[in-house]
């Protein structure tokens, strides 16, 4: 299993929807925090490989009010 | 009262111009050092350092300061600055960047009293200022909604009749009136309207056009303007 981080970057308001719309994204969507400073949200995943992350975060950026997604992935 | 503000750019540097003037002290905390000499230049206590370390913020006396202005454009310094300022019970002030942010801000954001995105402010001063002198933005209550105060001129259809015969379409509605030269009042429903009376309009932003050609009686666009 994969851990990976999405850091997101909204261009909307509406934190209610977009934090639901990206828990419900994929199941392997762990959590979404919204967090301070010049990026809006954090999602964790947990995944089997770094093709799933890629998915999942395109999924993400395709949201309406989300203006750009960078994916991180743990390696510990 | 004392004042630390985070800084010394265009809105922190003003903003602390403008507490000097009204009898505040104010101490500004600044990373760059140009604006750091522009500021001190300026007679203001300057500290050199970065904003979102507590022992800047420290020697900046955020401990017995009555206020935090945390105005860079830097949004990670901004929070940062009013997290240490919480710590010790400080009023907070963050300016966002970008407007979504003001209310995701406002509901998330404990650390944080009040929001600030300075550029919803210079919006209704360029819109005053195209809109032309009979007609003034004094508040946005809500995204959709803002009291705009009117001055009936020459051109008004309404000149010549009382508050209760104006028409205003259904999301708008007179909250104060006052003659040329007089202080605002709440409105009578007697009152006659005359060039230079002026009217405080609470109105949807859908109706303001026309509720401003009911009270003002001018096209928007200045004369010999493209069409």
């Amino acid at each position: 299993m994969i851990t990976a981080y999405v850091m997101v970057k909204a261009s909307s308001g509406d934190v209610g929807r977009l934090k639901r719309e990206m828990a419900a994204a994929d199941d392997t969507v762990e959590g979404v925090s919204v967090v301070a400073g010049d990026i809006d949200y954090i999602v964790k995943l947990r995944v089997d490989g770094p093709s799933d992350v890629k998915a999942v975060a395109a999924s993400i950026h395709e949201m309406v009010g989300i203006e750009d997604t960078r994916t991180y992935i743990a390696m510990d | 009262m004392r004042f630390v503000i985070i800084g010394a750019g265009r809105v922190g540097l003003r903003t602390a111009r403008v507490l000097r003037e009204e009898g505040h002290q104010v101490t500004l905390v600044e990373l760059d050092r140009d604006r750091v000499e522009h500021a001190r230049d300026a007679g203001f206590e300057v500290i050199h350092g970065d904003g979102s370390r507590e022992e800047v913020l420290r020697e900046a006396g955020i401990e017995d300061a009555d206020g935090l202005g945390a105005l860079t454009s830097d949004l990670n310094v901004n929070f940062a600055a009013c997290s240490i300022a919480k710590h010790n019970r400080t009023w907070t002030v963050l300016r966002v960047d970008e407007d979504y942010r003001e209310g995701v801000y406002q509901a998330y954001a404990d650390e944080v009293d009040e929001v600030v995105y300075p550029e919803r402010l210079g919006a209704i001063g360029a819109k005053n200022a195209l809109l032309g002198g009979s007609i003034r933005a004094i508040a946005d209550v809500a995204q959709h909604l803002q009291v705009v105060l009117m001055t009936v001129t020459e051109a008004s259809p309404m000149r010549g009749y009382t508050i209760e015969e104006v028409q205003l379409p259904a999301n708008a509605t007179i909250i104060a009136f006052g003659k040329a030269e007089e202080s605002m009042g709440l409105p009578l429903s007697d009152d006659t309207l005359a060039v230079g009376d002026r009217l405080a309009v609470l109105a949807d932003f859908d109706v303001l056009e026309e509720a401003r050609q009911l009270i003002v009686g001018e096209t928007l666009a200045p004369e010999g303007g493209t069409a």
